[in-house]
């Protein structure tokens, strides 16, 4: 594994996040362009993170709960003021 | 401002799942919810307008359910400790699979690494939880989580790191490969 294979794989999480800056966002792409092992790790680890999310989003809130919400959320401001 | 409440209204879903990777409880999780839209609802007028009220609802919720943490403690809360590089790509190539022959979802569809994310989530120390859920799930950037949980962008990145590991070893584990060695990051 040669020095720019490590360096990418350092990056690799943050550029997933697309936290880089422009300049190293250039560099990690031109080598994942170039290097067909680290782009295998790029695919699996960009993946990992959206199976998270899909995971994760297959709780919606409960229709009480959401109907709590609208509720204060059409209420008169003065009523639940006092309350606090 | 007052009629400007019904802008919250639209990240319930978004609080309650995360909520419930937090508390592991649906009852729970709604009363989070609930305290913690009575609280933007008592503190409204400082929500300014044009900010990011997805990101002001959550510092809310973490900060509620931080001091209901320190009031009463969960027994069960898994303890932070030093983690070990770990990646699944690289654990899978080790054990000869051809990883490099196979798309992601095959890889992770055969091996059911899916079926347990939530539980290997929930299974994470909280403050590596916490980091996973608002970057990965919830899509905020690392400055607005270190925003949100009010520590700085260097410690939300090595929580995520070690988060996301740690994450990649419970799923490992759970289903059913060989304890988890150490390996080195990015390996090839």
């Amino acid at each position: 594994m040669g020095d720019h294979c490590e360096q990418t794989m350092r990056k690799l999480s943050v550029y997933i996040d697309r936290e880089l800056s422009d300049a190293e966002v250039r560099s990690v792409k031109a080598h994942l362009d170039d290097c067909p092992p680290c782009e295998k790790v790029f695919d699996f680890q960009a993946e990992m993170k959206r199976l998270v999310r899909k995971e994760c989003c297959t709780d919606d809130a409960p229709a009480r709960l959401r109907d709590w919400v609208r509720q204060l959320a059409a209420e008169k401001p003065s009523a639940r003021d006092r309350e606090a | 401002m007052d009629s400007d409440f019904s802008l919250f209204e639209r990240h319930v879903d978004a609080l309650y799942r995360s909520a419930l990777r937090l508390t592991r409880k649906p009852e729970d999780a709604e009363d989070l919810v609930q305290e913690t839209y009575l609280r933007a609802y008592r503190y409204r007028n400082r929500f300014k307008p044009g900010t990011n009220e997805k990101a002001w609802l959550f510092t809310i919720m973490t900060n509620v359910f931080r001091n209901r943490l320190r009031q009463r403690p969960a027994p069960t809360e898994p303890l932070d400790q030093p983690g070990t590089d770990f990646s699944i790509y690289d654990q899978l190539r080790r054990e000869g699979m051809p990883v490099h022959l196979m798309s992601p979802e095959e890889i992770i569809v055969e091996r059911g690494f899916g079926d347990e994310v939530k539980r290997a989530l929930e299974e994470l120390p909280l403050p590596m939880r916490m980091v996973v859920v608002l970057v990965d799930v919830e899509d905020f950037s690392y400055k607005e989580v270190a925003s949100i949980l009010g520590i700085k962008i260097g410690t939300v990145m090595s929580r995520l790191h070690r988060g996301r590991q740690a994450l990649q070893k419970k799923l490992w584990e759970y289903s059913g490969r060989p304890k988890a060695r150490p390996v080195a990051v990015g390996a090839h």
